[in-house]
C-alpha cells in the first residue's frame, strides 16, 4: 500500500462528513492492485457522513485499477475521468457515485499557480 | 450535408449517402460513430462488382432507415431486373437486413460484396484532419471480422457478422448469391462497437422486423408529445413548426450515464449528441413551459460534474459549470481538455438562473433545496474565480492556451469581440451579457436563499451585491456617444465599443436601469441591427460586420428568442412581437426547422432568410427557440402559484391557444389574438391579418 493512497483514505474516513458527497448514497468499492496482491477500500456514504473501511460488504459500484495510478489520482497527478477513457479502470455498477466520489480528487500539483 | 443520410440512438448514429454507403474520407464525415469515435469508416455494398443506385430513402424513424436501390450506372440505363432494400437500424452499432429480389424469369447467380473497414478517428480528428497514433488490425475468428483499433489501454473494437452464408476477409464478406426467378434472398448484418478488445460480443440493440422504438430514456416519441401542450392557431405554419420543435427536441435529448435513464437536451445532431452547459442549460430554460423535465435533469447532471478543484488544463475552477463532455480517443489521451472541459463563462451563473426558473415554472423545492450546495458554489465562484482583474466584474481568460477555448462566451469564435473599428481586444476580457447574467444569478439566489434555504442574511448581501454590480455595470458599460451598452470592458478596463445583440440579453436579465432601457430598444429594433428577419449579432457599421460572419452579422433564432424575453421584461410587448413574427416567418422558410443561424442580409432586400452553412442541424437552442417566442408572445409568467397570460402577437397569427401548460398550476391554457402591426409582413401576410 502506497502512502499517499493510505493517506486519502484515512483524511477522508477521519473527516466522517464530507459536504462534497452530500448527494451521494451508497458503497463504493476500489480495488487496487500491484500485480501480486489486490487491496479492497469500502467507501460507505450516507448523504456525506463517510465511513471507510477494509471490511468487505455489498458494493453499488466498484473500480478497479493498478495502485500506483490511485497514486497518482490522489495526488492529482492523473486525471480519473481521462484513466477510465482511455481504459485503465474498471467501472461496474452505479456510475453516478463514481462521479460524485472524484469529485475529492485535487487538481494537477501546479495548476492555479500564474492566476 | 446534403444527401447524407443520419440515423441515431443516443451519441451512437450512422451517416451515410443515399445509397447506405459510408466512404469516409479525412473531409468526408460519413460513418458509424459511438461515444465520440467512428467504429466503421468504410461500408459499401457492391453486386457483381458494381456500385449501386439510389432509387428512394425511407427516413422510417430516427433510428432507423431503409434505401431502395438497384444495380447499374443509373445515368443512362437502369437494370430494372434486381432490385435490393437495406433496413438499416442504428443502436449498439447497427443492424442491417439486406434483401435482393430477382424479378426476372430466369435464375440469377451473384457475388455480393460489402466491404468494411473503420480508421477509428476521434470526432475531432475527422473535424481537424489529424494522424492517428495507435495499432490497427484486422483478423476474421468465429464467423467474425473484427476490426480493431489499440493504443496503449485504450482499445475500440468493430465486430462484423452475417446471418447468411458467407466469406470474411480482413476487408470484408463476400456471400455467393443464388436466386431463383421471382425470388429473394436476405442476410443480417450485424454491426457491434465495444470499448475494449476482445470483450464478450453483444448485439445490436434492433434484430430482424423489430420496428418498435427502444429509446434509451423513460419517455418514448409518442408519450414525448401527447405531454406537451397543444398549440392552436390561424397560422398553420406556427402549428407546423411547433411540432417540428417538439419532434426535434425529442431527439435531441440524450441520457448522459448519471441521469439514470432520464434525459438533457443535447447540443446539435448528430456531432453535439453530448451534454453541454451552455447549451444544455439556454434550451432547458426556453423549453420550460413545455418539458420542465429537462430542466430538472439539465441541473442534476451539470451539478453532479460541477467543478471542483483549481485544474489548468480543464479550465476548471471549484464551482464551475462545465462546458462540453466528449468520450474519444483524444480526451482519453488529454490531447483535448474535454473530460470535461469547463471553458465557459456564462454556464455557471446560468446555472443558478435555471434552477430559479426551474422553481418558479413548476414549484419543485425538494429539488432546488438538493442542489442548494451546487447553487451556492456557482454563485461563490462568480465572485471568487471569475474576477480576474478584481474589480467586481465576470472576466473570462483561458489557463489551457494550446486547446483550451479563447471565447469563453456564446459568441466563442475567435473575431466575435472586436471594437468599432474591427481591432480586438486582450485578455481578460468581460463582455457585457455575463455581467447580466452575474446580476441574475445573485437576484435569483437571493430569492431562493429567502424562500428555500432559509438564510435572510444570504439573500440580502446577494442582493446588495447585485445592487453594486447594477450600478456600476450602468456606469461603466454605457456607451455615452452611442447610447448602448458596450460589447465588453477590455484588460485595460476600457470599453469594446461596437453595438451588439448581447444588449438584449442585458434585458433579459435585468440589470439594465429602467431610464436607459427605452434607448436599447430602439437599437435593438433600429436598422442597424434589426434585419427584418430578426437581430443581427453585431450592428451594421461595425468594423468587423459582415451579414455572413458567424457571429459578427448573422441572426441567431436562439439569441433573438432571450433578446424577445428581455423585451417583455422591460414592458416592450410590441417590439417582442415585431422579433417574434420575423424569427417565426423565417422558420416557415426551413419547414419549421430553424437553422443554428442565417444571414443577416436586409429582409426586403434578399425576401428570404440565406442559411448560414452548418454540419450541425437540428440545433437544440435553435429548436427550442420556437417554443419561447410562443411563451413572450402569450406573455406566460409564473407569479406565485398562478400563471399568467398578457398576450401581445403579431396580427397575421391570428387566434393563439396554447393548451394544458405544465407547471405549479396544473395544467392551464392560454390564449392570445393577434393585433400588433408588424412592418415587414408580406402581401400574403397581410390577407392573413385581414381574416384575423
Amino acid at each position: 500500500m502506497t502512502d499517499a493512497t493510505t493517506a486519502f483514505f484515512e483524511q477522508l474516513g477521519a473527516r466522517g462528513h464530507e459536504p462534497l458527497l452530500e448527494k451521494a448514497t451508497g458503497t463504493l468499492r476500489i480495488e487496487l492492485s500491484n500485480g501480486k496482491a489486490n487491496a479492497r477500500w469500502f467507501v460507505t456514504i450516507r448523504k456525506g457522513d463517510v465511513t471507510v473501511s477494509h471490511a468487505n460488504r455489498k458494493a453499488d459500484c466498484v473500480a478497479r485499477m493498478d495502485e500506483a495510478l490511485f497514486d497518482r489520482i490522489v495526488t492529482g497527478k492523473e486525471n480519473a475521468m481521462a484513466a477510465i477513457l482511455r481504459g485503465l479502470v474498471g467501472v461496474e455498477g452505479k456510475p453516478q457515485l463514481l462521479v460524485l466520489f472524484q469529485r475529492l480528487f485535487p487538481g494537477p500539483p501546479g495548476s492555479g499557480k500564474h492566476s | 450535408m446534403n444527401g447524407l443520410i443520419q440515423i441515431l440512438d443516443g451519441n451512437t448514429f450512422v451517416v451515410s449517402d443515399s445509397r447506405g454507403d459510408i466512404e469516409a474520407s479525412l473531409t468526408d464525415p460519413t460513418g458509424l460513430f459511438s461515444f465520440d469515435s467512428r467504429f466503421l469508416s468504410t461500408w459499401i455494398l457492391t453486386v457483381d462488382g458494381q456500385r449501386l443506385n439510389p432509387l428512394s430513402v425511407d427516413d422510417l424513424q430516427y433510428f432507423e432507415s431503409r434505401f431502395f436501390l438497384v444495380p447499374g450506372t443509373g445515368t443512362v440505363y437502369v437494370d430494372a431486373k434486381l432490385s435490393v432494400i437495406r433496413r438499416r437500424a442504428v443502436g449498439d452499432g447497427f443492424h442491417e437486413e439486406l434483401t435482393i429480389l430477382n424479378h426476372d424469369d430466369k435464375p440469377v447467380q451473384l457475388t455480393v460484396r460489402v466491404d468494411a473497414a473503420s480508421d477509428f478517428a476521434d470526432l475531432f480528428e475527422v473535424k481537424d484532419a489529424l494522424k492517428k497514433k495507435g495499432r490497427y488490425s484486422a483478423e476474421v475468428r468465429k464467423g467474425r471480422l473484427l476490426l480493431s483499433y489499440q493504443r496503449g489501454s485504450y482499445g475500440r473494437q468493430t465486430a462484423i457478422s452475417a446471418s447468411a452464408p458467407a466469406k470474411l476477409d480482413k476487408k470484408g464478406l463476400t456471400f455467393s448469391v443464388h436466386i431463383e426467378p421471382q425470388n429473394e434472398w436476405t442476410t443480417d448484418l450485424d454491426v457491434v462497437t465495444a470499448a475494449g478488445v476482445g470483450g464478450t460480443y453483444t448485439r445490436p440493440k434492433y434484430e430482424r422486423g423489430e420496428r418498435r422504438a427502444q429509446p434509451n430514456m423513460e419517455r418514448s416519441l409518442e408519450h414525448w408529445l401527447e405531454e406537451a401542450p397543444r398549440v392552436e392557431c390561424d397560422w398553420d405554419p406556427l402549428k407546423l413548426t411547433y411540432r417540428r420543435s417538439l419532434v426535434d427536441l425529442a431527439a435531441l435529448r440524450f441520457a448522459p450515464p448519471v441521469a439514470g435513464g432520464r434525459s438533457l437536451p443535447a447540443a446539435g445532431l448528430p456531432w453535439f449528441m453530448t451534454m453541454f452547459g451552455r447549451d444544455s442549460i439556454f434550451t432547458s430554460l426556453q423549453a420550460l413551459p413545455f418539458t420542465p423535465e429537462l430542466a430538472a435533469t439539465t441541473i442534476q447532471a451539470l451539478g453532479d460534474w460541477q467543478g471542483s478543484r483549481v485544474d489548468d488544463f480543464r479550465d476548471e475552477d471549484p464551482g464551475r459549470i462545465l462546458h462540453e463532455m466528449r468520450y474519444g480517443e483524444m480526451t482519453a489521451f488529454e490531447e483535448r481538455p474535454h473530460s470535461p472541459y469547463y471553458g465557459a463563462a456564462d454556464a455557471t451563473p446560468l446555472y443558478v438562473v435555471l434552477l430559479d426558473e426551474y422553481e418558479r415554472w413548476t414549484g419543485d423545492r425538494r429539488l432546488v433545496r438538493a442542489f442548494e450546495r451546487e447553487a451556492r458554489a456557482a454563485l461563490a465562484w462568480i465572485d471568487d474565480y471569475a474576477d480576474l482583474m478584481d474589480n467586481g466584474y465576470l472576466w473570462y481568460q483561458r489557463r489551457n492556451e494550446e486547446t483550451g477555448l479563447e471565447n469563453q462566451c456564446w459568441k466563442d469564435s475567435w473575431d466575435s469581440i472586436s471594437y468599432r473599428d474591427g481591432r480586438i481586444p486582450g485578455f481578460p476580457r468581460a463582455t457585457c451579457e455575463l455581467q447580466g447574467y452575474a446580476y441574475d444569478a445573485k437576484m435569483r439566489g437571493a430569492r431562493l436563499a429567502r424562500l428555500v434555504w432559509k438564510d435572510a442574511a444570504f439573500a440580502d448581501e446577494l442582493e446588495r451585491q447585485a445592487a453594486d454590480l447594477k450600478r456600476r455595470f450602468n456606469r461603466d458599460f454605457w456607451v455615452e456617444d452611442g447610447e448602448y451598452f458596450a460589447l465588453a470592458l477590455d484588460n485595460e478596463g476600457k470599453q469594446v465599443d461596437s453595438l451588439a445583440s448581447n444588449n438584449g440579453h442585458l434585458l433579459w436579465s435585468g440589470i439594465v436601469d429602467k431610464s436607459k432601457a427605452k434607448r436599447v430598444v430602439e437599437h435593438l429594433i433600429g436598422p442597424r441591427l434589426f434585419s427584418g428577419w430578426g437581430v443581427r449579432t453585431l450592428a451594421e457599421g461595425e468594423g468587423r460586420y459582415n451579414p455572413i460572419g458567424y457571429h459578427v452579422g448573422t441572426v441567431w433564432p436562439f439569441d433573438c428568442s432571450f433578446i424577445a424575453w428581455g423585451l417583455r421584461r422591460y414592458g416592450f410587448k410590441d417590439e417582442a412581437a415585431t422579433i417574434a413574427a420575423g424569427i417565426l416567418d423565417a422558420a416557415e422558410f426551413f419547414e419549421g426547422r430553424l437553422p443554428e443561424a442565417f444571414g443577416g442580409y436586409e429582409r426586403s432586400v434578399t425576401k428570404y432568410p440565406v442559411q448560414y452553412p452548418t454540419a450541425c442541424s437540428p440545433q437544440a437552442w435553435s429548436t427550442g427557440a420556437p417554443l419561447l417566442l410562443l411563451r413572450t408572445m402569450l406573455g406566460l409568467e409564473p407569479v406565485g402559484d398562478h400563471l399568467v397570460v398578457d398576450p401581445a402577437l403579431a396580427s397575421n397569427i391570428g387566434h393563439l391557444e396554447l393548451l394544458d401548460i405544465p407547471g405549479r398550476w396544473g395544467r392551464v391554457d392560454a390564449f392570445g389574438r393577434g393585433r400588433v402591426h408588424v412592418e415587414t409582413e408580406r402581401p400574403r401576410r397581410r390577407r392573413a391579418r385581414a381574416r384575423a
